[in-house]
């Protein structure tokens, strides 16, 4: 199979500091690849670039076997999604969710009848001419998934999505997200700090430490890793039992 | 008392209006009439006389303070953005804030050598000039802090999600900065309304503005005219606090 993502060689410094180090990535369709790695250590940089929302100094990217590395991101069809949920404040939730397809100018009853199925996908029937203001933090972050999966990207770029929910909500919008990339065919980047969140989410993972990058091809081989940190949780966990 | 505090409010705020709008009316006003003998439209029917000139200084400063108003407005929003992200944003900001540590009035004798080979002095355009020169660095200032990384992400969002850069300002940036682009316009304005210093300078008495007649009026000891062109000198501002009230108050209350 094709991969839908394929990072060859891509360095990016700020000044004199060296974020990315040669990174190569590749990410198969209807895919979700976890990516951990502690603060600082160029995730969110990684993530942009795919994003096309900051320029690597060197190295090239394809979406889909096209040569992205110099688009703009709006025509990337890659979607970064902020551990806030950003959504937009003078729109109310029906409106947030139609922001993409008013953007492709799709027409109205088309428009309403997909909007209407992705609110009630998300189980937000009740809520949908309700401002952010008006909604919870796993709300927000419903409206925003539903926001971006309405238009069908290619690729969803998530930084930490889930980061600023309480345990509970964080499970729910876990277990949503499964569902969705599932019903909608979608690959993803995951960016967590959570080794758990990082393999329940992802079909594999990567680690990017000090700007390099290492792709493990499965969960069994990250969970072998002895720098993965995944034996040390296990023997923390162990010592209750 | 609180009641008291609140009609004391309303007096100070309406008294002085009060004041000049009886004095606009008033004829022969000796000491220690408390009011004047004569009250007449008289003084108002001057404004229309060919040679007062005051209707058409009355739109010449309009004209004027609603050029650099919407220029500075304009401008400013996309200057302060960049300003905002960039990484010299507080050597920008201390610039912005030396033509108030030099004052309007020093930096228009610094501006009339320039301005007198442009040949723009005493022409509306110089004053024009003049005052966006003054106002500008107010905007960003004003505009700063409405720059934040939330709004830069929500931007980011939207180019990610198909947004062209139009889209984005039409359908993101402006709906989110309308109550930011208002307080500047407002301000920028009123700077320019009541702008005498720096206009008389430029303008060498050729270009007269409302606030420079009233000036005049009152050198000349006319305080009924002086007080007719002070009423029509706090008709915009108060049109503006009117809609400032409106538009931008009551839209935070419900926001809130």
């Amino acid at each position: 199979m094709k991969p839908i993502l394929n990072i060859q060689d891509v360095s990016k410094s700020f000044g004199k500091e060296q974020i990315l180090s040669h990174i190569d990535l590749t990410l198969e369709q209807n895919t979700v690849l976890s990516l951990v790695g502690s603060s600082g250590s160029g995730k969110t940089t990684l993530l942009k670039i795919i994003a096309g929302l900051e320029t690597q100094d060197s190295g090239t990217i394809y979406l889909h076997g096209e040569e992205v590395s110099n688009m703009k991101p709006q025509h990337r069809n890659s979607i970064y999604l902020y551990q806030e949920a950003l959504l937009f404040p003078h729109l109310n939730v029906f409106e947030n969710i139609a922001f993409g397809l008013r953007l492709r100018k799709t027409p109205e009853a088309l428009l309403k009848q997909k909007v209407t199925e992705m609110v009630s996908f998300l189980g937000m029937e009740t809520h949908a001419t309700k401002m952010s203001h008006q909604l919870s933090g796993g709300q927000r972050q419903r409206v925003s998934f539903g926001r971006a999966m309405i238009i069908e990207p290619s690729l969803l770029l998530l930084d930490e999505p889930f980061g600023a929910l309480d345990s509970v909500t964080r499970e729910k919008m876990q277990v949503l997200f499964k569902d969705l990339a599932k019903q909608m065919q979608i690959s993803a980047v995951f960016v967590t700090h959570d080794l758990k969140e990082a393999i329940v989410m992802g079909d594999s993972i990567g680690k990017i430490t000090k700007g390099e990058l290492t792709q493990f091809s499965d969960l069994k081989s990250f969970y072998n890793d002895k720098d993965s940190g995944i034996k040390k949780e296990v023997e923390f966990w162990k010592q209750f039992n | 008392m609180k009641r008291i505090l609140q009609y004391i409010f309303m007096i100070s705020i309406g008294f002085p209006l009060v004041f000049l709008l009886v004095l606009s009316l008033g004829r022969q006003w000796p000491y220690p009439s408390v009011f004047p003998k004569q009250m007449t439209l008289a003084n108002w029917e001057f404004m229309q006389e060919s040679s007062s000139k005051l209707f058409q200084t009355f739109f010449t400063s309009l004209g004027i303070s609603l050029t650099v108003a919407f220029l500075v407005t304009a401008l400013c929003f996309f200057v302060s953005k960049r300003i905002a992200y960039s990484k010299n944003r507080n050597t920008y900001l201390v610039l912005a804030y030396i033509p108030y540590l030099l004052s309007p009035v020093i930096l228009a004798v610094i501006f009339q050598y320039y301005f007198n080979i442009a040949q723009l002095t005493g022409t509306a355009l110089g004053v024009i000039i003049a005052q966006f020169l003054i106002a500008f660095p107010f905007g960003v200032i004003i505009y700063l802090n409405f720059w934040n990384e939330n709004l830069k992400a929500t931007e980011e969002l939207s180019y990610t999600l198909g947004g062209s850069t139009f889209q984005t300002f039409k359908k993101v940036l402006f709906p989110l900065s309308k109550n930011a682009i208002l307080l500047c316009f407002f301000q920028v304005f009123l700077i320019s309304w009541f702008e005498y210093g720096l206009t008389n300078l430029i303008g060498i008495g050729k270009v007269r503005t409302l606030t420079v007649s009233v000036f005049n009026f009152v050198n000349e000891a006319n305080i009924f005219y002086a007080a007719l062109a002070c009423c029509l000198l706090v008709v915009p501002p108060m049109i503006l606090v009117y809609i400032n009230k409106k538009f931008i108050f009551f839209v935070e209350k419900n926001e809130a």
